[in-house]
């Protein structure tokens, strides 16, 4: 269907077009598998937004629902009133921001550290050891954490309480929960961020290093005159995308990790949209909180992007 | 010219994606707008149940016309809800010999065929939510959860049972024999005459108890606890004697259990804190949370918890670990558990893998827990706030509903005592055995035999708890219920169970609207006050008690509350007490 709609406009085109498109229209029907993913999975679903604005039923269709009161808005007044969107909004945005300040620069120190070490198969080593946690599920790193963290009976706080210290509440406690979250992210992370670092490290000139070299520059002058301008574009289009997700946040992590004691500071809005919207029966609210969440979203990119380009940079689009 | 080219197609694919997503609305608009129009007999039918009376005099005459001895001409076509428990070794809830049984004979009764759909039982309540809104709900679903069917209805998800109650009456004695006015028209609104549900009949009301190690009680020489103190002694002298009690293992005693879930698993002690003079008005205005928040002892329970908690009597990690998590039934099965409080038959399900079963095993034939009944209220008695015959599962057709009296024609033959009664003990020598006193005793089963959940409840949903063919034969029976378990201990815990029990009142004061939407919620809240305030510092107890309460209070508590409060004035009056 999007091809027979993509190919009609060009047929009034000039003819460069016609055969420009007959020559690569290969590449276009490859093309248009993406944008079909795209169509049916990201674009469709969204005629479900009005939800938000509407009186939700489970029999009617979406188009058939009456609007909400407060000419539809009712459910963002609703949800700002309510305590619990208030908390995971600030929760979401605290987690988020210690995620960037600690989290960001950890693949970038991990990936510069990585490149000066000259025996390769211990950097290979390295390297694949700091992968490996990318890809345990959070549901099972939890369990390691627990296994590790608990207060009592988790290894650590055995060995905190053989050394003669005292257990560390590392999951139920609220100030501990927080750093023991960005900490364990971190650590699932930093391996497999860095892979987009060390490409773009490997892409830098290598004259660079040795007309350096040349000058006298020791290994840190190196790395912060040559290395860092050479990934800084990677950094800014990543800081970017991190950005944008400012207010988003996966559901998996937190919802694994929360526990009764500790809900104050690890519920989320994927957490509470969750509960509240497909435990609770609250549609209409939960949408309502998706949709600004997406709509604040779209605002930070959009404004890290336009900061980015003033800068000098060249933005992500 | 490149980029032009990728403009345009981009332009061409926002049209066809507009143009799709039209089509796609207009599509599923179809179905939908099809299902109510359609099936213009199912309409007929759902507004007769509506109207109420006047209608359904027609519709009754259409009904017992198309049966012919009970059977349909046309064979019928219904699906049911089944849990499925995800037990080890289980057999599969859709497909086995009790699914067969009941396959056959709903074909062979009513000329129906029956289809079971599973839903996973620990998260029931969002699988249905998403059937429900897919539309592919079964026609028969069961829940726990009389708040959730509430939402459903008041978005016209539900159907109106009234009109098919009395309609078919004549063609379904099982189930009103079985059931009664109780429990048939329990949920019935005082206001509109709405029947949303009918409550399924718990056999047994026994609610809760709580259990202790006989051998650990033998090898300290103490006698069953009686009271709270003697009770919270005993505790200090599991925890004293650690040593000699586990061994090596000391450093993993648990003298007292409770999981994240503390208002159930502390239920005895909650309940014993409340007044025992409280007035029905009182426990009723407080009575939406069933584990009790705001009734007026918990405080001082949680007090009492909060105490031993911070004595080292109770397990630190109880709050990290969620429903359905096995960790602290693994510690019961190893013996690292002293006393715990649970459903009041819990050491003993589940046959060889019961809590007690794994205890002989793991620790020695002396191992096991019995019931004791420790927490005396302020008069010295041991008051248990048990269930009604109702108040348990409830079952409710969705509106995708189309075939009402095949459904009710089911859960009429569900509620046959015969058919109950073979559910629930299957076969002589596969399932059950018949000892000579003739009381029948379940013993182990295995392969398609084995029953997912203990007396096939998942399948008799008109039935909780051991109901045979004559009442003699149930009591006699009752006690041998539990494969590998000794019966007097099951005797005794039954006994105490049902000690000083006050069964559940019928407060019927119509729709409470703040309790729509909010039950999930709240629940969840409830859960964090408990929590929180048990692993308080004893000093910040009353801080952290008060603080999260004002929480669970504002998010809605308090307004159920309140509404509670005023529909019982308007219907009640002054009456403290129910006429």
């Amino acid at each position: 269907m999007a091809k027979a709609k993509t190919s009609k406009p060009v047929v009034e085109k000039k003819d460069s077009t016609r055969s420009y498109l007959k020559r690569y229209w290969q590449l276009y029907f490859l093309l248009s598998l993406p944008l079909l993913y795209l169509l049916i999975f990201k674009y469709i679903p969204m005629v479900y937004i009005q939800i938000a604005f509407k009186k939700y039923s489970i029999i009617q269709n979406v188009w058939q629902m009456p609007l909400a009161k407060n000419h539809g808005f009712e459910f963002f007044i609703k949800a700002f009133g309510n305590n619990d969107f208030r908390r995971a909004l600030r929760n979401t945005v605290v987690l988020n921001l210690l995620d960037l300040v600690i989290g960001f620069p950890a693949p970038i120190i991990f990936a510069l550290i990585l490149n000066e070490l000259c025996f390769k198969r211990f950097k290979k080593v390295v390297q694949t050891v700091a992968y490996m946690p990318h890809f345990l599920s959070w549901v099972i790193i939890y369990s390691l954490a627990l296994q590790l963290f608990a207060p009592g009976e988790g290894l650590v706080n055995m060995a905190i309480e053989r050394l003669g210290g005292s257990s560390i509440p590392f999951l139920n406690d609220a100030a501990h929960w927080i750093g023991t979250y960005i900490g364990v992210g971190v650590w699932q992370n930093f391996g497999w961020g860095s892979i987009v670092y060390l490409a773009a490290i490997a892409g830098i000139n290598s004259e660079l290093y040795e007309a350096a070299s040349v000058d006298g520059a020791g290994r840190f002058r190196k790395m912060w005159h040559i290395t860092l301008p050479g990934i800084k574009p990677t950094i800014v289009v990543l800081l970017i995308m991190n950005l944008g997700n400012i207010l988003g946040s996966n559901f998996d992590r937190p919802f694994a990790f929360q526990n009764n004691l500790v809900m104050n500071v690890a519920d989320v809005i994927s957490t509470y949209v969750y509960r509240t919207g497909i435990k609770g029966l609250q549609f209409s609210l939960t949408t309502a909180v998706g949709l600004f969440q997406s709509v604040v979203g779209v605002l930070f990119l959009l404004a890290a992007n336009w900061l980015s380009r003033k800068l000098g940079e060249r933005g992500i689009w | 010219m490149k980029k032009k080219l990728i403009a345009i197609l981009l332009a061409g694919a926002m049209v066809a994606l507009t143009a799709c997503g039209g089509g796609n609305a207009d599509s599923s608009s179809t179905p939908s707008t099809d299902t109510p129009a359609s099936d213009s007999q199912a309409t007929a039918a759902d507004d007769a149940g509506n109207a109420g009376d006047a209608a359904g005099a027609g519709e009754e005459a259409a009904a017992t016309g198309e049966l012919v001895d009970g059977k349909f001409a046309e064979t019928r076509h219904i699906t049911v809800e089944v849990y499925d428990r995800g037990n080890d070794g289980g057999s599969d809830p859709t497909n086995n010999m009790y699914t067969e049984f009941i396959k056959k004979g709903m074909l062979e009764d009513h000329n129906v065929e029956v289809e079971f759909v599973k839903v996973p039982r620990w998260t029931e309540v969002e699988e249905v939510n998403n059937l429900l809104a897919a539309g592919t709900a079964p026609d028969i679903c069961v829940t726990y959860s009389y708040p959730t069917i509430l939402t459903y209805a008041e978005m016209g998800g539900v159907l109106d049972l009234s009109g098919y109650v009395e309609d078919y009456k004549a063609d379904l004695p099982n189930l009103w024999d079985w059931l009664g006015e109780t429990n048939m028209y329990w949920d019935k609104d005082p206001v509109n005459g709405t029947l949303w549900a009918i409550e399924g009949k718990l056999a047994v009301n026994n609610r809760i108890n709580t259990f202790v190690r006989k051998d650990w009680l033998d090898a300290l020489g103490m006698a069953a606890p009686t009271t709270t103190e003697e009770f919270e002694a005993m505790l200090i002298a599991f925890e004293e004697n650690k040593d000699t009690l586990l061994g090596a293992d000391a450093d993993k005693m648990i003298p007292y259990s409770v999981s994240y879930d503390v208002g159930w698993r502390a239920a005895t002690l909650i309940e014993s804190f409340i007044d025992p003079d409280i007035t029905d008005r009182e426990y009723y205005v407080n009575g939406y949370d069933d584990r009790k928040l705001t009734q007026n002892g918990t405080k001082e329970a949680v007090r009492l918890l909060n105490k031993w908690y911070n004595q080292g009597l109770m397990w630190d990690n109880f709050a990290l670990y969620g429903s359905g998590d096995t960790t602290e039934d693994d510690m019961m099965k190893a013996g690292y558990v002293g006393a715990f409080t649970h459903n009041w038959d819990y050491p003993f399900r589940n046959g060889e893998d019961s809590i007690n079963a794994n205890l002989q095993r793991n620790v020695g034939e002396d191992a096991y827990f019995v019931a004791i009944d420790p927490f005396n209220d302020s008069k010295g008695t041991h008051t248990k706030y048990v269930s009604s015959t109702a108040g348990d599962r409830k079952i409710f057709f969705p509106h995708t509903n189309d075939e009402p009296l095949a459904c009710m024609l089911y859960l009429d033959w569900i509620s046959d005592p015969e058919h109950i009664q073979y559910l629930q003990i299957g076969d002589e020598g596969v399932t059950h055995n018949v000892l000579d006193s003739g009381a029948i005793q379940t013993v182990a089963a295995s392969g398609d035999a084995i029953m997912n959940s203990g007396m096939n409840i998942d399948y008799t949903i008109t039935c909780n708890g051991l109901h045979l063919a004559t009442e003699e034969l149930t009591k006699l029976s009752q006690a041998y219920n539990y494969a590998e378990i000794d019966p007097d201990v099951v005797s005794q815990a039954d006994v105490i169970a049902q000690t000083n029990a006050v069964p559940a009142k019928n407060v019927n004061v119509g729709t409470i609207e703040a309790e729509a939407n909010i039950g999930d919620t709240l629940s969840a809240k409830r859960d964090q006050v408990y929590d929180n305030a048990v692993i308080a510092s004893e000093a910040d107890f009353d801080s952290v008690w008060d603080s999260m309460m004002e929480d669970y209070l504002s998010s809605g508590g308090q307004a159920i509350m309140d509404e509670r409060a005023e529909k019982w004035d308007a219907v009640f009056g002054n009456s403290n007490m129910l006429p």
